[in-house]
């Protein structure tokens, strides 16, 4: 009986933990700054599914290359894709507000890139959002 | 086998003889460019080694212009805790034990050529780039800090705490080992300059001189070439990119 | 070649439930040290840029040199043939799984991306001994486990011997790679000689002996398990002979750095300049943990009881974690030489002696190490038979019965199989009452005689 019942009960566990599997994309809010260029450097699509390899491949190329292309600098991305909110701030990748972890919170995948990388533009490019929000 | 007839006549003769008196001066034309800016997409190799020539004559102890041009170039917060806070840079006053014969340097990665840093990592984060610069991946460091105790400059630092206001140019992460990386987002852009050294030389005291050891007609081979100057425990042969004169 | 020795499976008992309990809070205080450190980085250790690694790393240290020289008891028997020491066999690899596990793990929480463990695992820079060790590590978990099952499974007792002898070879490679992540290391003048390989194989086999011992010592007092004078006088020559090996490679290295001027600044600051190293080193290591151990091994009444060797042992662990701590942490505190000649002085510390205060969450860490080696070998020695009934001089002499060599011998030697087959099957050993267990050890030892207790 007892292990007719453990069998139950790791079931449901297991059931529990897992189904974040089934998190779809469609529901999510996205905050994408259309203003700065109409589409981004990939398909939506191909970028949705395949948006680490390019990362990934690039973080090669850059540290151990050298090499500094802008269509998949990860400093290009943040700086298309992550615009202030309402009161000029940006927002903390530990947020939904964030464009990364909009996606990443709800699916529960540790961006471990901002542990390191700028999650927000720099200065300057900032400074030309606000403006252009204004404008 | 083949016979190739050798056609010379004179209408070959003169294009064949034109090509290579235009493909002889070439090289005084583009060669020059590529030992200062590579295109973006291409990788660094080896025809560079990037390094330092510091003088010590022209330091000054009561001048910190390096360092703090290093830390707001990279970053680098102060969290009031002097033995875990990063130090890519720093002024190292010497005094002589007898003839109180005193100088000071700036002290950063020395970036060898055989560095004992590199053949320490577990995981080859630690790596020599094909330019010369001793760089550390930190996708790839678990922070073990093995490369810590292997360097004999005390060059590196491990960051112990969450940081979150990085500079895009420079990632860097709690967990990580880091070092002075002769601010090579600056290298990679061909600026041809690093933070320590620009800071170093508008304060007046050009001290610090960046420059490409491999080519022949930069400022810094020249004067290689001219005076006399030494490596940091020279005898551990590492053969640094870092030269120092005046001491 | 069979084993002839009768194992036993350990019931849960008070001594294993008051020393599971000790070793699932060590787990816990380990945990919460972890999960801390993760969270918010180790500015909260005392480990910084100049002490790099502390007392996590000597913890990590001790229990990877104690699993190796754990596993030498067990060579003893298999590779040098002295089958006296063959019941303690198993529970020699075992012991030598756990104490590797432990230490690994304070190893890997320590790291400054633990999350990072499967890039440690796949990517490799062959030069750095420290890959090597990932595959000296779990490549002697796996060489351990094969060399039990020789020893567990009776129709390849006959393999023990060879298997035990590459398990030799392998921990004292392993040894060997643990010594050169100091030895490889040119920067500092405290380590960079290839001396301190061999110096931590003999810690090893002193730190694995005496740690052994007190292993035996609980199980005689705690388990039931009766411990002879025979196997105490075994001990005791180990002990005495390790004691001295490892004081030899002391004495040489030092004397040897002393010899050379170049050394003097980091001898003079270890021996004679008064800070803690110099009272680790002396009282710790040399008095605490050679000269009393081996006044008390030299002593007619102490060096015969099993509590006197108990003493000794400890004194010996307590000596070998000081002198990993000496190892370890003065050699990072003594300032690196850039100019020799000149006073060094920056705001990175350069030319000063940096000061390690250990931090409560090192320490827990460390502890966190040690409880889940305790666990793994509390929970193995209740679910396989690993333990021996009985360790008092009639057992251990029944393992020293020489192989058969007549045929006649050999036919006795298949029945006497056959009986204790047939014994096996009639009554088994965990349908035994504990009670049954213990009035039976009772009678044996009352028919011996116990050797001589304080």
């Amino acid at each position: 009986m007892y292990k007719i019942l453990s069998i139950k009960i790791s079931l449901a566990l297991f059931l529990v933990l897992f189904s974040g599997s089934s998190i779809t994309h469609e529901n999510i809010n996205h905050n994408i700054d259309i203003s700065s260029g109409d589409k981004c450097v990939e398909p939506t699509d191909i970028m949705r599914a395949q948006h680490h390899i390019f990362i990934n491949h690039q973080s090669h190329e850059t540290v151990v290359n050298g090499i500094r292309t802008k269509k998949y600098s990860l400093n290009n991305c943040i700086n298309c894709h992550i615009k202030p909110l309402a009161d000029g701030s940006y927002p903390s990748v530990k947020t939904e507000e964030h464009f990364c972890s909009a996606c990443h919170i709800a699916a529960a995948v540790k961006v471990e890139c901002f542990d390191c990388h700028a999650s927000k533009p720099y200065k300057k490019v900032a400074k030309k959002n606000i403006e252009d929000s204004s404008k | 086998m083949k016979k190739y007839k050798i056609k010379l006549d004179r209408r070959n003769f003169l294009k064949s003889s034109g090509m290579l008196g235009m493909s002889s001066l070439a090289p005084g034309v583009f060669f020059q460019e590529l030992a200062h800016a590579r295109p973006l997409n291409e990788p660094a190799s080896s025809k560079n080694r990037w390094g330092l020539l510091i003088d010590a004559n022209q330091c000054s102890e009561d001048c910190n212009a390096c360092v703090t041009a290093c830390n707001e170039e990279h970053g680098i917060e102060d969290f009031g805790r002097p033995t875990t806070d990063t130090q890519y840079i720093r002024k190292l006053n010497l005094t002589h034990e007898d003839s109180g014969e005193s100088l000071t340097i700036p002290m950063m990665c020395q970036h060898c050529e055989n560095p004992p840093c590199v053949d320490v990592c577990p995981t080859g984060a630690s790596f020599i780039r094909a330019d010369g610069i001793v760089l550390v991946n930190k996708h790839t460091c678990i922070g073990c800090r093995y490369c810590m105790m292997s360097c004999p400059y005390k060059a590196r630092s491990f960051i112990h705490e969450n940081l979150e206001n990085q500079v895009p140019h420079t990632p860097r992460g709690k967990g990580c080992v880091e070092s002075c990386n002769l601010c090579v987002h600056k290298v990679d852009k061909g600026e041809n300059t690093t933070a320590c050294a620009e800071a170093c030389n508008k304060d007046g005291h050009q001290a610090i001189l960046f420059g490409d050891l491999n080519d022949p007609e930069s400022e810094i081979s020249k004067k290689l070439n001219k005076y006399k100057t030494t490596e940091v425990r020279s005898d551990l042969g590492l053969n640094t990119a870092v030269r120092y004169r005046g001491i | 070649m069979r084993d002839k020795t009768d194992y036993i499976i350990v019931e849960f008992s008070k001594a294993i439930f008051i020393y599971g309990l000790v070793a699932m809070s060590f787990i816990g205080l380990g945990f919460y040290s972890f999960v801390t450190l993760e969270h918010e980085g180790h500015w909260l250790t005392g480990m910084n840029n100049q002490i790099v690694w502390g007392l996590p790393h000597v913890f990590a240290i001790f229990l990877i040199i104690a699993a190796s020289g754990v596993l030498n008891i067990a060579s003893i028997s298999s590779v040098f043939n002295i089958k006296i020491y063959k019941p303690l066999g198993r529970l020699s690899a075992l012991l030598a799984i756990s104490l590797l596990t432990g230490g690994l793990i304070v190893l890997v929480l320590d790291l400054g991306r633990p999350d990072r463990l499967i890039v440690a695992m796949t990517t490799f820079n062959f030069k750095s001994i420290f890959a090597w060790n990932v595959f000296l590590y779990s490549g002697f978990m796996a060489v351990v486990a094969l060399y039990l099952w020789m020893m567990f499974e009776a129709r390849y007792n006959k393999f023990v011997g060879k298997v035990g002898t590459f398990a030799f070879a392998w921990r004292v490679t392993l040894t060997t790679g643990t010594g050169s992540i100091f030895a490889f290391l040119v920067a500092k003048e405290a380590y960079n000689g290839a001396l301190l390989a061999p110096l931590f194989i003999a810690l090893s086999l002193l730190v694995g002996t005496a740690f052994f011992y007190k292993i035996l010592f609980w199980m005689d007092r705690g388990l039931g398990i009766p411990l002879g004078s025979e196997i105490i006088k075994r001990f005791r020559k180990l002990l005495i002979y390790f004691i001295f090996t490892v004081f030899y490679i002391t004495i040489l290295s030092h004397l040897t750095n002393l010899y050379v001027t170049k050394n003097h600044g980091y001898e003079f600051f270890l021996l004679f300049s008064g800070n803690i190293y110099t009272f680790l080193f002396w009282g710790c290591q040399m008095i605490i943990g050679t000269l009393f151990p081996l006044l008390i091994l030299y002593n007619k009444k102490l060096s015969k009881s099993a509590s006197g060797l108990l003493y000794a042992s400890i004194l010996v662990l307590f000596g070998g974690f000081s002198m990993l701590y000496v190892i370890i942490i003065s050699g990072q505190a003594f300032p690196l030489d850039l100019f020799p000649g000149y006073i060094e002085r920056s705001s990175f510390f350069d030319g000063v002696e940096a000061t390690y205060v250990p931090s409560i969450y090192e320490f827990m860490l460390g502890l966190g190490g040690v409880g889940i080696a305790a666990a793994i070998y509390l929970f193995a020695i209740m679910v396989l038979d690993f333990t021996p009934r009985s360790l008092d001089n009639a057992a251990t002499a029944m393992a020293n019965v020489p192989e058969p060599v007549t045929e006649e011998q050999l036919e006795e030697e298949k029945e006497s199989q056959e009986e204790v087959v047939d014994e096996k099957s009639s009554v088994p050993t965990d349908q035994k009452t504990t009670e049954e267990l213990e009035t039976e050890e009772k009678n044996k030892s009352a028919d011996e005689g116990k050797p001589a207790e304080e």
